[in-house]
């Protein structure tokens, strides 16, 4: 009970502090002043802390299992591990609502205590703005300490306090416990690890908006945002991947990315912010591209919102969507808010925005970046378009159209490629048409190994033209960093000086290895299954799996677990004993599969116990391989240690290595 | 047209910004570029839209133009029979039913929500119904009362096959609520 009301009433004081904040700020900025007294500070970060105890008091509710709080009883079981009754806060819409709110609090708090970079009154008012509308959403709306009751009528209700007379407080003697699909270590820290990402692309957007209505130091986007769009780009990446590999090990149809509409809306704002630290290395070294990047600074919050919108109100249907709720309607109204705000501080700036760009030649590296950033738009339209164009079919009368991944694949697939060819040639433009000329021995180095690969992939692998021309690209762009790294190595000593380029480095070869992956998982990929008795072999390629036996484990209390034994061959040699099984949950009447595989860099080999019958003693197993699945992985450590070593480097240093660089000796110069 | 490939010192020139150079051939490469590119983009879009969408439908509105509908590419909702699902795990094939269910969410709203929707829907034997048949693993979340939404094509005997199948279960935990009210009140 104490925890109940200790959660309200903070939760409460929280939103009235920012409020409070809010009004103090509005009363400065009406007096012309656009810096942020001390109260607001005060009050903002009494709000956090307030805000946090609201948490706390919601967790503590979860692990002392208070069922008389209705968000407990849908997540929490007693049988659950404390850890997963911990991280079950953000297993459900109300609960994950929550965390999100807290989460922009968290970034709202940062900003404030950043002493270099004093916020101004109107990035506060943003800032805060976004923090109580979400914190309102959730209080006023899916508000998690809503408990149940009893009603005179033997019906049951939820409310925060007695919805009637004579209504009694009802306390479960259990809950539901946590969705078993969400149990993954890949799902247990993918939701806060996206949040962050998805939070920290609202101070960028505040200061964009704030120098947009001041029209002041339009000049400086780079480095007041560059550390938050880096770190929003880090922890967006690191979800999204997280999530990916949560869809290989758990979903169990071998896959990593579906379309889905929840997975396209969190990569929208991924491919925004990507261009936006592109177009922002060069605004750095050539002062251009100002309008693109704050169009792209304010779209990558819009995006966000948009996706947020995706998840959580259901209105397309998704796998991972929380179900319809009653929060579109106003998170409908503020991103339409939001967006005119955007367009009306584009247009009234646009003018002192402009920077007398001019398109000079085709194949210098602002020419080659600004291609990316076209195809990373492209890409954007394809998305929005995929996620849009269905719901607008519907409410333009007639039948409802949907798409389904094949549309995604063919439309996004040729601009992917182009854009790691791109990647792949970029280090190498700038002195690649003088190297022509006079070739060198980089230059031969670097066409004539990647040709050596293709050769060897038609002879081997596959003769497919598509295959081969990605190989070619794939490996084109790991040769191209390897001789630079190598032309770089002579100047070691430089190393942590420049570590914004490596950073750069690290994040290209690992999205190389993230294309090899998905070549790996689009075009060598075989399966095979079969009803296996004990004994039994099934083959598949030069691997096989041999049937031992079922077991059964009863010993835990939420599910019944079978499991298969299996022993995995290759030829005749014994690799690896797997045990695929499945999870038969009592309370929720649901089952999930839990998949066995051997990882290994060429790839996986992924069993899946399909069926089975306990009586007969017989298993119907699924063998299949993923050819250079954990190629994916690989590249998404790569791109999250590339986004750490860039972060590494404050913005105001970043003009110190560059010139340098291309001053080192024996470094084959641009030009 | 003879800058096409810039040679050694266009590079160094646009290498150098504080230089204006006013080339308005280039820029009208730009544009051309720029139309190419936007008209791919459309065109990648297009065909993509003609081969890859298919007509979301309810239950009811296949059974009422299902003849026209044969052979056409559709998807439609329904409610999950926990009866009538009959896999075959050797052969990986996998029937079952689906009721009717509203295609509208503000409907589904007013109705109680998608989970009650779900429920009434599982438990009315005078709702439309049709078979879904399904070759591939049994996904984990096909239950009854589940929400199947399935996409493929409706076969001249009326069995709807479908080429991909996506479940979702009703998270909300009212609707479970009726199974369980046997527990006694207090904690």
């Amino acid at each position: 009970m104490f925890f109940f009301y200790s959660g309200l009433i903070s939760f409460a004081l929280a939103l009235l502090c920012l409020l409070a904040g809010i009004g103090i700020t509005l009363s400065q900025l009406f007096r012309q002043k656009h810096t942020i007294p001390v109260s607001v500070k005060t009050l903002s970060l009494s709000a956090f802390v307030l805000h946090s105890l609201a948490v706390l008091s919601l967790l503590i509710l979860q692990l002392t299992q208070d069922y008389t709080n209705a968000y407990v009883v849908s997540v929490i079981h007693e049988a659950m591990p404390k850890v997963l009754q911990m991280t079950a806060i953000w297993g459900g819409q109300a609960g994950s609502l929550l965390i999100w709110s807290w989460i922009v609090n968290l970034v709202l708090f940062i900003a404030l205590m950043r002493k270099k970079q004093a916020l101004d009154a109107w990035a506060y008012l943003v800032l805060a703005i976004n923090t109580v509308f979400f914190a309102g959403l959730s209080f006023f709306v899916e508000n998690p300490f809503k408990r149940v009751w009893l009603l005179p009528s033997d019906e049951l209700a939820e409310a925060l306090f007695a919805p009637a007379k004579g209504a009694h407080l009802y306390g479960w003697l259990d809950g539901f416990g946590l969705n078993p699909l969400l149990r993954h270590p890949g799902m247990v820290i993918h939701p806060p690890i996206l949040y962050l990402g998805f939070a920290l692309f609202l101070p960028p957007f505040a200061l964009a908006v704030s120098k947009l209505i001041r029209g002041e130091e339009l000049g400086d986007l780079l480095v007041k945002t560059r550390a938050w769009l880096l770190g929003a780009w880090l922890f967006l990446t690191a979800g999204i991947a997280l999530g990916s590999w949560w869809a290989y090990e758990v979903l169990g149809w071998g896959g990593y990315w579906a379309w889905d509409p929840v997975e396209t809306a969190s990569l929208l704002p991924w491919l925004t912010s990507t261009a936006l630290l592109h177009s922002l290395f060069i605004e750095k070294h050539k002062q251009v591209f100002r309008r693109f990047n704050f169009a792209l600074a304010l779209l990558s919050w819009l995006m966000t919102l948009f996706a947020i919108f995706i998840t959580r109100t259901g209105l397309i249907s998704s796998v991972h969507a929380f179900g319809e709720s009653q929060i579109s309607a106003p998170l409908g109204y503020f991103m339409l808010a939001t967006l005119l705000i955007s367009i009306w501080g584009m247009i009234k700036r646009w003018k002192d925005l402009g920077s007398g760009w001019a398109f000079k030649s085709f194949f210098t590296r602002d020419s080659l970046i600004l291609y990316s950033n076209i195809l990373l738009l492209g890409l954007l339209v394809i998305c929005l378009y995929g996620l849009l164009f269905p719901m607008l079919s519907e409410g333009f009368g007639g039948t409802a159209i949907t798409f389904d991944r094949s549309f995604f694949d063919r439309t996004t697939t040729p601009l992917f490629i182009l854009l790691v060819f791109l990647m792949a040639v970029c280090p190498i433009i700038g002195w690649s048409l003088s190297a022509f000329k006079k070739p060198s021995k980089w230059l031969w180095l670097v066409l004539v190994l990647p040709l050596i690969g293709v050769l060897a992939t038609a002879v081997f692998l596959s003769k497919k033209a598509i295959v081969l021309a990605v190989i070619f690209i794939i490996l084109l762009g790991i040769v191209v960093l390897v001789v630079q790294s190598l032309v770089d190595w002579r100047d070691w000593k430089r190393f942590w000086h420049q570590r914004a380029r490596y950073a750069a480095w690290l994040v290209h070869a690992g999205i190389l290895f993230i294309a090899l992956g998905v070549l790996g998982m689009a075009h060598f990929t075989d399966r095979i299954q079969g009803l296996m008795i004990p004994g039994d072999r099934m083959p598949l390629g030069q691997y096989s799996v041999e049937f031992l036996e079922l077991k059964q484990d009863d010993s835990h209390p939420e599910y019944l677990r079978v499991n298969a034994q299996l022993k995995l061959y290759k030829g005749e040699r014994f690799i690896k004993e797997l045990n695929p099984g499945q999870d038969v949950y009592y309370e929720r009447n649901q089952w999930i599969s839990n998949p066995s595989k051997h990882a290994t860099i060429r790839g996986d080999h992924y069993t899946l116990l399909l069926e089975y019958n306990a009586k007969m003693g017989t298993a119907t197993i699924q063998l299949i391989e993923n050819g250079m699945v954990n190629f994916l992985w690989l590249g998404s450590i790569l791109l999250v240690l590339g986004g750490v070593l860039a972060l590494s480097k404050p913005a105001t240093a970043l003009n110190e290595d560059t010139p340098q660089a291309e001053q080192t000796p024996g470094y084959p110069h641009e030009a | 047209m003879k800058h096409a490939v810039p040679d050694k010192q266009s590079i160094k020139k646009s290498e150098d910004m504080s230089q204006e150079e006013p080339k308005k051939k280039v820029n009208l490469k730009l544009i051309i570029g720029a139309v190419i590119i936007f008209a791919a983009l459309v065109w990648l879009i297009i065909s993509a839209t003609r081969s890859s969408s298919q007509y979301f439908m309810t239950v009811e509105e296949i059974q009422v133009r299902s003849a026209e509908l044969e052979g056409k590419s559709l998807r439609l909702s329904g409610a999950v029979l926990g009866d009538s699902i009959v896999y075959d795990a050797k052969k990986l094939q996998l029937s079952f039913d689906i009721v009717q269910i509203p295609g509208d969410h503000k409907v589904i709203k007013e109705m109680g929500g998608m989970a009650k929707v779900l429920a009434d829907a599982a438990a009315n034997p005078s709702l439309p119904k049709i078979s879904v048949y399904y070759e591939g693993v049994r996904p984990d979340l096909l239950q009854h009362e589940a929400q199947a939404i399935v996409t493929g094509k409706l076969d001249a005997s009326g069995v709807f096959q479908a080429s991909e199948l996506l479940l979702k279960c009703p998270s909300k935990y009212e609707a479970e609520l009726p199974g369980q009210t046997q527990n006694e009140p207090g904690s």
